[in-house]
C-alpha cells in the first residue's frame, strides 16, 4: 500500500504506476471498497492500493458564498458537523453504507469512514436527494491527476458556470474509475431549523405511493419520501404500520412547517399522523438491509411504476424510497436475473450494492449496457485514464 | 476572431453535398442564397457566415442518416436550436452543414405521475411550460430568450435564467436526452427513471455546446408552481453595502427565488425607457423574489426585509401583480433600454465569488475610462453572474475592437478573482481564445480528449468553445498536442 499526502506524491504515484503499466486501487476511508466489481490484476491478486486518507481536512468554506472546498478524504462527519454550526448542509445527503456494506463480511479498512470523495463517486444519496439532487446536481469543481498523471481542474468554485466541459458530472458516480480526485468544490444549502415526519399507515402500495407522489409533485419541497411495507415497519423501526406506510418528511422554519404539515393534510387527509424521531438516515444509508442475509439491490424506476415493480419483484423486504423512483430490496443470489430483467422491462436500472464477490464479479455493478452506449462509456474513460490504472473494471 | 480555414475541397463538392442531403430529407434542405441568410448568424449578430448548405430534419433517423453522411464524407458539422446564443455557439461554416432542428418540435408526452415532459428538440422553453402550466406546474430554467429558445438549444448551452440559485441549471432540470451521435449513432442517455447505469453522460453532454451530438429528444422535470410569489425592491446608496447584503441574505439561509442586482447607469436607462418605478438616486438596485407556501414567504420576506435595512438600504414591496411585472419588466427590458445610450451593445457573461463585486466594478469603471467606451451592469446576484453591458457604435472606426477588448478583459478579471469566462451564455466563438485564461494546457487537452471520445473525426461544431482543435490520436499512447497554448506565436483560428 502507498500512502500519499499531497496532489504531488500522487502524480509521482501515477506516473510511475503508468511507466510499469500496473493498475491500482484508490482508498480513502474504504467504505466503498465492496462495492462494484472486485479488483484483480491479470493474475488475479490484489491491487497495489493507493491510500489518499492523508489528503483530509476542509480548505476553505464560505457560508455566504454557500461554497465548501474540501481534501477528497475528509470525513463525512466532519464535513457535516462544520456545515451544521452555520445552519447549512450538503444538498445531495450523502448516505454512510458501512453498517450495510460491513455486515456481509465484505472487507472494509479498519477504522473505515465514510468521506466525502467517497460519496461523491459512488454517487450515494440518501432520502434527501430528492431535494436537492444527486452530488453531481451540487459538485461545482474539483481537482484531480488523470491516467497521464497529470494534474488537472473541472469546473470551477462558483455556483454558476458553463465554462468547457462539465466534468465535475463525470467523477460523481464514476467510483474513481476517472481520475484520483484531490480536492472537492460543492455548493452547500441552508439546513432548514425543523423537520417532521407524517406517516399515513395501512396502505397499500398503490395507494402509498400515490399519494407520496401527490406531495413530490406539490409545492411542499419535502425532504423524504418513502414507502415501507408492514413487516420492514415493525423489525426494523418497531412501527406499527399495518399493511404498510407512507413517509412524508417536511422541513422548514417553525410557522412555514406547520404550514406545510396542514397543506400535506389538505393533500393526504387526515389519517396522516406525526412520528417521532427521523427514520430518513436510516432508510438512506440502507440500514434496514444491513441484518438482513442476501444480496441487496437499488431499482430505479419511473416512480408511476413503483407498486407494479414492487409487486414484480416480490420481494419479502424491501422499500421504495425518492417518492417510488428508488426500491431497495434483499433478495437471494439466485434472483439477479429475473431482478435484471424487472428492472430492464422497465426501462429503469438495477444496481447491485451489497453481494458476495463471486455474484459482483458476475454481475457488475449495473447491467450491460446496449453496445453503441458502452462504446461510449469506454472512450470517455479512456480520454482520461488511457491505461486503465484507475479501479479497472469497478464500474 | 478566426473560424478554423475552410476546406476549399468540401466547398468544391456542395452540389453533391445538396444532392446527397435532399435524398435524405427531401422537403428541407435549403441551398439557396437568400434562403441561407436567414441561417448565416445567431445571437451573436457582430459574426456572419453563409452555411454550406442548411438541413431541417423531421425525425431522429433523418438526423442519423445526415451525420452518417456527413462522417463518411468528412463534412463538418453545426447544430442549430433557434439561433439565439449569445456566444456564437450555431454560427455556420461555410465548408459545413447546417442542421436545423426547429422542425422537430413535437411534445411527444406529458407525464404529471412521473413530473415530466418528453419533448423534440425544437420546442421552444416557454411551450413546454405553456403545456403544463394550467395544470399548475411549470419549467424551471427561463433564459431571458425563453420564448424563442429551444430545448434543444437550452441543453446545448445548459441555459439558465434568473431562477437558477434556487431551481438551478437545464442540467439540474433534466431526466433524460437522446442524442445522435457524430457517425449517425443514436443514444439514449438516462430516461424517466434517472439513472443511466454507467458514467454520468447526461451530464456531460449537457452544456457541450454542440460539440459532442445532436439531441433529438429530451426528458425535463416540470415543478409545481409555487402557490406565493412576492417581489422587494431594495436601493442602497453604495454598491458595497448592495453586495454586502446579498451575502448576508444567502448567509442567513435564505434563497430568494430571484435576486437581480442593477447599478444606477442600468437602472436610469431603464426607468427612462419604460418606467418601472425603480427609486431616483439610488447607486444599487436588487429586485428579489420569495416564492413557496405562504408562511415560507412571509418568512423570507421579513428576514430580507430585515437585512437590507441592516445593510443601510430601502425596501418597498410589489403591493400586486400588475405592480410585480412592472418591476421585473424593467429588468428584463434592460437590453432594450441600454439599445437608448448607443446603437449597439455586447453582453459579457462572468461568474464571480460575490465578495470580489465591489473590486470587480471598481475596476471595470476603470476599464471603462481605458477604452473610452460606456457601460452598465445587471447581475444574478444571487449565484454572482455578472452581465456587463458595453455600449458602442460599430460605424465608428475601432470601436467594435475596443468593446471586443473590453469584454475580453472584464472575463480575465472574473477568472483573476476567482470566477469563470461563462456562467450561462457559453464559451462558443465569443470567448473561445479566452479558455487559455482559465485552463492549463492540460486541462485543455482534457477537455480535447473527451470531445475525440465522441468525435474522433472533430466535425463536430469545429472553431468553437476550444481554441485549437486536438488532433484526436489513439488515445494512450501518444500525449495529444503537447504544446504550450498560452504562447502567441501559435496559430490560432
Amino acid at each position: 500500500m502507498s500512502k500519499v499526502a499531497s496532489e504531488s506524491q500522487i502524480v509521482e504515484f501515477v506516473r510511475a504506476a503508468r511507466e510499469a503499466k500496473t493498475p491500482f486501487e484508490i482508498v480513502a476511508g474504504g467504505t466503498r471498497r465492496s462495492v462494484g466489481k472486485p479488483l484483480f490484476d491479470s493474475k488475479g491478486g490484489d491491487l497495489p492500493l493507493l491510500d489518499v486518507s492523508g489528503l483530509s481536512g476542509i480548505v476553505k468554506y464560505e457560508p455566504e458564498e454557500l461554497i465548501l472546498t474540501a481534501a477528497p478524504a475528509t470525513p463525512l462527519a466532519e464535513i457535516n458537523q462544520v456545515l451544521a454550526a452555520r445552519n447549512q448542509r450538503l444538498g445531495f445527503d450523502p448516505a454512510d453504507w458501512s453498517r450495510l456494506l460491513g455486515s456481509n463480511g465484505v472487507a472494509t479498512l479498519a477504522g473505515a469512514r465514510g468521506t466525502l470523495g467517497g460519496a461523491a463517486s459512488c454517487d450515494a444519496s440518501g432520502s434527501g436527494r430528492l431535494r436537492h439532487g444527486g452530488a453531481r446536481d451540487s459538485l461545482l469543481g474539483f481537482h484531480g491527476v488523470n491516467g497521464l498523471g497529470e494534474s488537472f481542474r473541472g469546473g470551477a468554485k462558483v455556483v454558476k458556470n458553463v465554462t468547457g466541459f462539465d466534468l465535475p458530472k463525470l467523477v460523481c458516480g464514476a467510483y474513481g474509475t476517472l481520475c484520483v480526485l484531490t480536492e472537492l468544490t460543492f455548493r452547500v444549502y441552508p439546513k432548514p431549523q425543523f423537520a417532521t415526519t407524517l406517516c399515513l399507515s395501512d396502505v397499500t402500495p398503490d395507494i402509498g405511493f400515490t399519494a407520496l407522489r401527490k406531495i413530490a409533485h406539490s409545492a411542499l419541497e419535502p425532504a423524504g419520501l418513502a414507502y415501507l411495507p408492514g413487516n420492514m415497519l415493525a423489525e426494523a423501526f418497531k412501527i406499527e404500520g399495518g399493511q404498510g406506510a407512507a413517509l412524508i418528511k417536511l422541513e422548514g422554519a417553525r410557522e412555514p412547517l406547520e404550514e406545510k404539515i396542514a397543506l400535506a393534510h389538505g393533500l393526504l387527509g387526515d389519517a396522516a399522523t406525526r412520528i417521532e424521531g427521523d427514520i430518513f438516515p436510516a432508510i438512506g444509508c440502507g440500514e434496514t438491509f444491513a441484518d438482513l442475509p442476501g444480496d441487496v439491490w437499488r431499482v430505479m424506476i419511473a416512480p408511476s411504476d413503483a407498486p407494479r415493480v414492487a409487486k414484480e419483484l416480490n420481494a419479502e423486504h424491501w422499500l421504495g424510497d425518492w417518492a417510488g423512483r428508488l426500491i431497495w430490496l434483499a433478495a437471494p443470489p439466485s434472483d439477479a436475473a429475473r431482478i435484471r430483467a424487472i428492472a430492464a422491462a422497465a426501462q429503469g436500472q438495477a444496481m447491485l450494492l451489497r453481494a458476495g464477490a463471486e455474484s459482483r464479479a458476475a454481475l457488475g455493478l449495473y447491467a450491460p449496457q446496449p453496445p453503441a452506449l458502452a462504446a461510449l462509456n469506454r472512450a470517455v474513460k479512456a480520454a482520461f485514464d488511457p491505461l486503465s490504472l484507475f479501479n479497472p473494471g469497478r464500474l | 476572431m478566426l473560424l478554423p480555414p475552410t476546406d476549399s475541397k468540401i466547398v468544391a463538392r456542395r452540389a453533391e453535398i445538396v444532392a446527397a442531403l435532399k435524398a435524405i430529407v427531401p422537403d428541407g434542405v435549403v441551398a439557396d442564397p437568400s434562403g441561407l441568410a436567414t441561417f448565416d448568424a445567431d445571437a451573436l449578430s457582430a459574426y456572419h457566415q453563409m452555411p454550406l448548405v442548411c438541413v431541417l430534419p423531421s425525425g431522429r433517423h433523418q438526423v442519423s442518416e445526415i451525420l452518417k453522411y456527413a462522417g463518411e464524407h468528412g463534412v463538418p458539422i453545426v447544430p442549430r436550436g433557434a439561433g439565439t446564443s449569445l456566444s456564437g455557439g450555431a454560427l455556420p461554416r461555410e465548408d459545413g452543414i447546417l442542421v436545423g432542428m426547429g422542425r422537430m418540435k413535437r411534445i411527444i408526452e406529458i407525464d404529471y405521475e412521473n413530473g415530466c415532459v418528453v419533448v423534440e428538440p425544437g420546442v421552444t422553453n416557454l411551450n413546454i411550460t405553456k403545456a403544463v402550466e394550467a395544470n399548475g406546474f411549470y419549467y424551471a430554467p427561463d433564459p431571458s430568450s425563453q420564448v424563442a429558445c429551444t430545448i434543444g438549444g437550452n441543453v446545448a448551452e445548459n441555459s439558465g435564467g434568473l431562477h437558477c440559485l434556487k431551481y438551478g441549471l437545464t442540467t439540474n432540470n433534466l431526466l433524460g436526452v437522446t442524442i445522435v451521435l457524430p457517425g449517425g449513432e443514436i443514444v439514449t442517455l438516462g430516461g424517466k427513471c434517472g439513472a443511466q447505469g454507467g458514467l454520468d453522460l447526461l451530464g456531460l453532454v449537457t452544456g457541450s455546446e454542440g460539440l459532442l451530438g445532436v439531441v433529438v429528444e429530451v426528458v425535463v422535470k416540470i415543478l409545481r408552481k409555487a402557490p406565493v410569489t412576492r417581489t422587494l425592491l431594495a436601493s442602497f446608496d453604495s454598491v458595497p453595502a448592495a453586495g454586502q447584503c446579498v451575502a448576508a441574505i444567502i448567509g442567513d439561509g435564505v434563497v430568494p427565488a430571484a435576486m437581480e442586482f442593477m447599478d444606477r447607469r442600468a437602472a436610469e436607462a431603464i426607468e427612462a425607457y419604460n418606467q418601472p418605478g425603480y427609486p431616483a438616486g439610488a447607486e444599487a438596485i436588487l429586485i428579489i423574489d420569495a416564492d413557496g407556501v405562504e408562511a415560507d414567504v412571509t418568512y423570507a420576506v421579513s428576514r430580507v426585509t430585515d437585512i437590507v435595512a441592516q445593510c443601510g438600504g430601502k425596501t418597498v414591496e410589489a403591493t400586486d401583480e400588475k405592480q410585480r411585472a412592472r418591476i421585473w419588466s424593467g429588468r428584463k427590458a434592460a437590453f432594450a433600454a441600454m439599445g437608448r445610450l448607443a446603437p449597439d451593445m455586447l453582453c459579457m457573461d462572468g461568474t464571480i465569488p460575490r465578495h470580489a463585486l465591489p473590486q470587480v466594478l471598481e475596476e471595470m469603471a476603470a476599464m471603462s475610462r481605458q477604452y473610452g467606451l460606456g457601460f452598465c451592469n445587471v447581475f444574478h446576484a444571487g449565484d454572482g453572474n455578472l452581465h456587463p453591458l458595453i455600449v458602442f457604435d460599430v460605424m465608428k472606426p475601432g470601436e467594435f475592437d475596443r468593446a471586443e477588448a473590453f469584454g475580453a478583459d472584464i472575463l480575465r478579471l472574473c477568472v483573476k478573482v476567482g470566477g469563470v469566462l461563462t456562467g450561462e451564455h457559453g464559451v462558443g466563438v465569443e470567448k473561445r481564445d479566452l479558455m487559455v485564461d482559465m485552463f492549463t494546457t492540460a486541462e485543455l487537452e482534457q477537455q480535447g480528449r473527451v470531445k475525440c471520445a465522441f468525435d474522433g473525426q472533430g466535425l463536430f461544431n469545429p472553431g468553437k468553445v476550444f481554441p485549437t482543435l486536438s488532433p484526436c490520436v489513439e488515445q494512450g499512447h501518444i500525449h495529444v498536442h503537447g504544446a504550450q497554448m498560452p504562447h502567441p506565436h501559435l496559430p490560432r483560428y
